[in-house]
């Protein structure tokens, strides 16, 4: 190995690349920006106005920040449903001037002068709601009409009523309390908005009419046809957008005891730029209150800070339309190519250098020489079947296979021509096993270990097993189970081949050639799921030994036969027995000599074998190539191969036409012939092998003659 | 988009090959065509006075309807260009480097070890294309994957000066068509058509990002070419081009027939490297998946623009098209990955 190599294996084997991608499949990674801005914005305007973090200093900045909260709330919901508006600023400047007008002016009560304020802000918002959600009008145009509708309604009213106002002796406690006291130390404001902000965030995560608001602004068309009424719930958000500007306006009336010329001026920018900076998608659907609430802290922080370094209103607001194009732009590309960059990290390809191994090829005189002889084999359900991973016979000598459509169909005997669905599982069913009572034992990928019963009756046995500490995405889960065994004690060893791959993207997994394969086993007795092993390059095949205190497994991508002790001096360790195999090993079952049969799915390539050294070229090529460019493992040739209770190789076979089996996943013996299954077939085989005992059957071998 | 070069550092550039699209829309003629001879690996196809002689391995031989091939001439080693002058003499070129014209061994230049393809011009000039200065045309995907550039353009002019080099530095020139006192080259790696002036050596290319790697031209009868594609592109094979670190491991550590590399066959032994798109499934070989082997013959307008092409796809055999020759109607086609020779009917055209 050169020193190049050398650095290879560690760089790739020992840095975690893969937790880049899993980290990416988190959602709350679409929060990590923000977040990050919001920390960047605090920390640089801390640090460079002093007193910034001053308690007096504070109080202003929360005052008016539970005031832009509330709207930003507002203006979030809103574009969470689909839409936008742009009339929170002269909603809330008209409900500022209700407040002022009905307690200056009509020296009124402050609840009426908050009654006032609510009402014109629910009735702006319904006024939006119904041109927006019923009419459906343009969002936009519309809410534009209303603003510049509101705002030249409040100039007139203000201009008209400023002296009343300055001359009102009105005066009462509960305004100055709310304008200036504070409560535990934070203002009414800061408190409205939090209590609001909790509210809205269980709603829309918890609620019906939240998660209608969502889905509405998800997709609009699949709102409609999953029943939600569509309109209602859009008129509802631009009446909730209202109502928050409202308590905003009233709460800034308290505050200013007055209403002047720049009230709520360029709030509406404001707000849209916070929800936007913030994360909440201008398309709608994806977003939350929190994710407002930081983009309300980092534009306020922005504007306060700039304005106290002495900067004008002109700066403030071309730093507020940057933010908003940079935060736009980087919403819709990350949006667009979120899945395109997580595909492109995920693939996190491991150095490994496989051993010597002998050769296949027909003429090279090893034990491992694969023939033609699997090409002779009758076939059973060709053109119906799709995918029988695996095939097992049962005491009647009917055929079951699993198919990708989710179903075990069963192949009548003796001439196994007519089928029926015998179970629909879903996923996709992989390895079979029939327990002592005659339940079908299977390992559906996708899904978990299923058993159905001789009366059809599906049943879950397992689907998780208990997290590894360091895991970040759930590896409880059970992602890629792939065959299973019984043991004479009736609990089941099964495989879950990969953590890192869902069950129709297995192959893939060879690229990345990451250990992540387990050995499970499931006890009926408590219904309990255990890892015996962990840290296997795709863990495949189960078969128990014949004295049943041992099991085979196979480890497919690292080409080598393990055998697990249940019981004995060595129980509980594994050992390797065959190793540096020609193919790729899959399922393993008993033969009727005492031998055991042993599945390749695959082939080993030189190309492949050095690519497996080289994981910089397998990452470039994951990313630079599509997938169907990506170099594979060859397996469109797979065999059938005899082992011995030692791991010595008695024969093998296959077929290297690949007209009827280029890849054997599965192969069970049964009264002199052998059934053979491929995951990627259109067909079950059935090949007649010479010498067998003609009367010798699985379900006898593993529990005894018919009861 | 406008960022995209800036992206490419971190997340790799695509990399991307001209579709087959146009006058290259795929279809299956090739396997339709009914096999006119069989032979193994049949090479130069080379019509003469009514009859048709192609190279296979180390013998000429001459191929009829309804009968056996029959040999004609054999050689001490592989033969691997044909042609015939005007005055009918067999010109031969051989594996070993060595030219026979009529049966007379020709003295060469140092520098012409691989004889690709050899042209008579209207005028008598012999036209030869030496594929690489380091390489045997056998050891072709060799120069290919170690970026060779170093084959040459060679003519004996009409009254015997001895071979002179008309221009070097061609990526693998395999084909040959002389046009007035022009010739048209096809540069393999560098999947293009290149004219070269016969009394100058400037060279301009004619038809450039070809679906695949061009092997022989030959005359049409209406003023056009045939050209023949020997092997697609493929984009593992351009991405394996540009890993410089595998690319030497696999040529000094894997057997050439498992490369990644282009082939005239593929699929016949399980050792050769297989890609996603090419994996048997429900007992269906794609014909678009990607494949190292391919079979494809354009035809070439007098401008020697492509009009149409006759294919044989990923799941098809006539794969490795390497020549060519149009004679009485007939279009025969040599595929030296099928074992075969097909006969296409022009007359009936139906292209």
């Amino acid at each position: 190995m050169n020193f190049r190599e050398r650095l290879q294996a560690w760089r790739y084997n020992l840095v975690p690349d893969h937790l880049v991608g899993e980290i990416l499949t988190k959602r709350w990674t679409d929060n990590a920006i923000p977040f990050l801005a919001l920390v960047a914005t605090l920390g640089v305007f801390g640090s460079i106005i002093p007193g910034f973090f001053k308690l007096t200093s504070l109080q202003e900045s929360t005052r008016q920040l539970g005031e832009f909260s509330l709207v930003v709330i507002g203006m979030t919901v809103v574009m969470l449903g689909g839409g936008i508006d742009l009339s929170v600023g002269s909603i809330f400047a008209l409900s500022c001037f209700s407040a002022v007008y009905v307690f200056f002016i009509l020296e009124q009560s402050v609840w009426l002068a908050l009654a006032a304020a609510l009402a014109t802000g629910l009735v702006f918002g319904a006024i939006n709601g119904y041109l927006v959600g019923y009419l459906r009008l343009r969002a936009f145009l519309t809410t534009l009409v209303t603003f510049i509708f509101g705002r030249a309604l409040f100039d007139i009213l203000v201009t008209t009523y400023a002296a009343d106002v300055q001359l009102s002796q009105a005066s009462s406690d509960v305004l100055d309390f709310i304008g200036d006291g504070t409560f535990w130390g934070l203002s009414v404001s800061v408190w409205l908005a939090i209590i609001l902000a909790i509210v809205t965030h269980i709603a829309l995560t918890r609620s019906r009419p939240g998660w209608h608001v969502l889905a509405v602004g998800g997709s609009r068309r699949s709102a409609h046809n999953a029943g939600i009424r569509v309109r209602r719930t859009v008129f509802m958000t631009y009446v909730f957008s209202g109502f928050c500007a409202s308590i905003g306006g009233f709460l800034i009336a308290c505050r200013l005891s007055g209403a002047g010329p720049g009230t709520g001026l360029n709030l509406e920018i404001m707000a849209l730029t916070a929800a936007v900076v913030g994360g909440v998608s201008l398309g709608g659907g994806r977003g939350s209150v929190i994710k407002g609430l930081m983009g309300a802290i980092i534009v306020l922080t922005m504007t306060n800070g700039l304005i106290r370094l002495g900067y004008g209103t002109g700066t403030n607001q071309m730093v507020l339309g940057i933010m908003l194009a940079v935060a736009v732009t980087i919403d819709i590309r990350w949006l667009k190519n979120r899945h395109k960059v997580l595909n492109e990290v995920y693939v996190a390809p491991v150095y490994l250098k496989m051993g010597e191994t002998q050769s296949a090829a027909p003429g090279s005189g090893t034990s491992y020489e694969l023939d033609n002889r699997l090409s002779a084999a009758d076939h059973i359900g060709l053109g119906e079947l799709e995918g029988p991973e695996d095939v097992i016979l049962d005491r009647d000598d009917h055929l079951y296979c699993g198919t990708r459509h989710g179903e075990i169909v069963r192949f009548f005997a003796p001439d196994y021509v007519k089928s029926e669905v015998f179970a629909h599982i879903g996923g996709f069913p992989l390895g079979l096993a029939f327990d002592r009572d005659g339940n079908l034992i299977s390992c559906v990928g996708a899904m978990g270990l299923y058993s159905v019963s001789p009366d059809r009756e599906v049943k879950r046995l397992s689907a998780e097993t208990s997290r590894s500490w360091t895991s970040i995405v759930d590896d409880a889960r059970l992602r890629d189970p792939n065959d299973c065994d019984i043991a004479p004690d009736g609990r089941i060893y099964f495989t879950d081949s990969t953590k890192r791959y869902d069950a129709h993207d297995w192959a893939l997994d060879s690229i990345e050639n990451r250990a992540t394969g387990r050995l499970l086993v499931y006890d009926p007795k408590d219904g309990s799921t255990k890892t015996l092993l962990d840290g296997y390059r795709y863990t495949n095949g189960v078969c128990m030994a014949h004295d049943g205190k041992s099991l085979f497994f196979a480890e497919s991508w690292a080409c080598r036969v393990h055998r697990y002790w249940l019981e004995g001096p060595k129980a509980g360790t594994a050992e390797c027995v065959i190793r540096d195999m020609p193919g790729y090993p899959d399922n393993i079952n008993r033969a009727s000599d005492g031998n055991y049969w042993m599945a390749w799915l695959g082939m080993r390539t030189p190309s492949f074998d050095l690519s497996l050294r080289h994981p910089d070229m397998r990452k470039r090529m994951t990313r630079r190539l599509p997938q169907d460019e990506w170099l594979f493992p060859n397996i469109n040739t797979g065999g059938v191969v005899k082992f011995n209770e030692k791991g010595g190789i008695v024969e093998a076979m296959g077929d290297l036409s690949g007209d009827a089996h280029p890849m054997v996943t599965s192969m069970r013996e049964h009264k002199g012939y052998l059934f053979v299954g491929g995951i990627l077939n259109n067909r079950v085989g059935r090949y007649r092998i010479e010498d067998a005992d003609p009367n010798w059957t699985s379900p006898a071998s593993y529990w005894g003659g018919k009861p | 988009m406008i960022l995209d070069p800036i992206l490419d550092v971190f997340r790799g550039k695509a990399v991307t090959i001209p579709p087959l699209d146009g006058a290259f829309r795929p279809n299956t003629r090739l396997d339709d065509a009914p096999a006119f001879a069989e032979l193994s690996s049949p090479d130069n196809l080379l019509p003469a006075a009514g009859r048709l002689f192609v190279s296979s391995g180390n013998a000429v031989f001459a191929i009829a309807a309804g009968s056996e091939p029959v040999v004609v001439e054999t050689f001490a080693s592989t033969v691997t260009a044909l042609a015939l002058s005007p005055s009918d003499e067999l010109t031969v070129g051989l594996e070993s480097g060595k030219l026979l014209i009529a049966g007379k061994e020709i003295s060469l230049p140092a520098e012409i070890r691989c004889i690709t393809a050899l042209a008579y011009a209207d005028d008598g000039t012999l036209w030869l294309a030496n594929g690489s200065a380091q390489h045997l045309l056998s050891q072709w995907a060799a120069d290919l994957m170690k970026k060779g550039a170093s084959g040459s353009l060679w003519r004996l002019g009409p009254g015997g000066i001895g071979f002179q080099k008309t221009a070097g530095d061609i990526a693998f020139p395999y084909g040959l068509h002389p046009t007035g006192s022009d010739v048209l080259v096809s540069e393999s790696w560098r999947h293009q058509l290149v004219r070269f002036d016969g009394l100058t050596g400037n060279r301009s290319t004619v038809l450039t990002h070809l679906p695949g790697y061009p092997a022989r031209l030959s005359p049409s009868a209406d003023g056009g070419a045939w050209l023949t594609l020997f092997a697609p592109r493929n984009r593992l094979i351009e991405f394996v081009l540009q890993e410089t670190h595998y690319r030497r491991d696999m040529i000094d550590q894997v057997p050439p027939a498992y490369w990644i590399a282009p082939a005239l066959a593929s699929n016949r032994s399980f050792l050769e490297p297989l890609q996603c798109g090419g994996i048997r499934t429900m007992g269906i070989h794609k014909p678009w998946s990607p494949s190292r082997s391919y079979g494809l013959v354009v035809r070439l307008d007098n401008t020697m623009q492509p009009q149409f092409s006759l294919h044989s796809r990923a799941n098809g055999t006539r794969h490795g098209i390497c020549s060519v020759a149009e004679q009485d109607g007939q279009l025969f086609i040599a595929s030296k990955g099928g074992d075969c020779v097909l006969s296409v009917d022009l007359a009936s055209g139906g292209f």
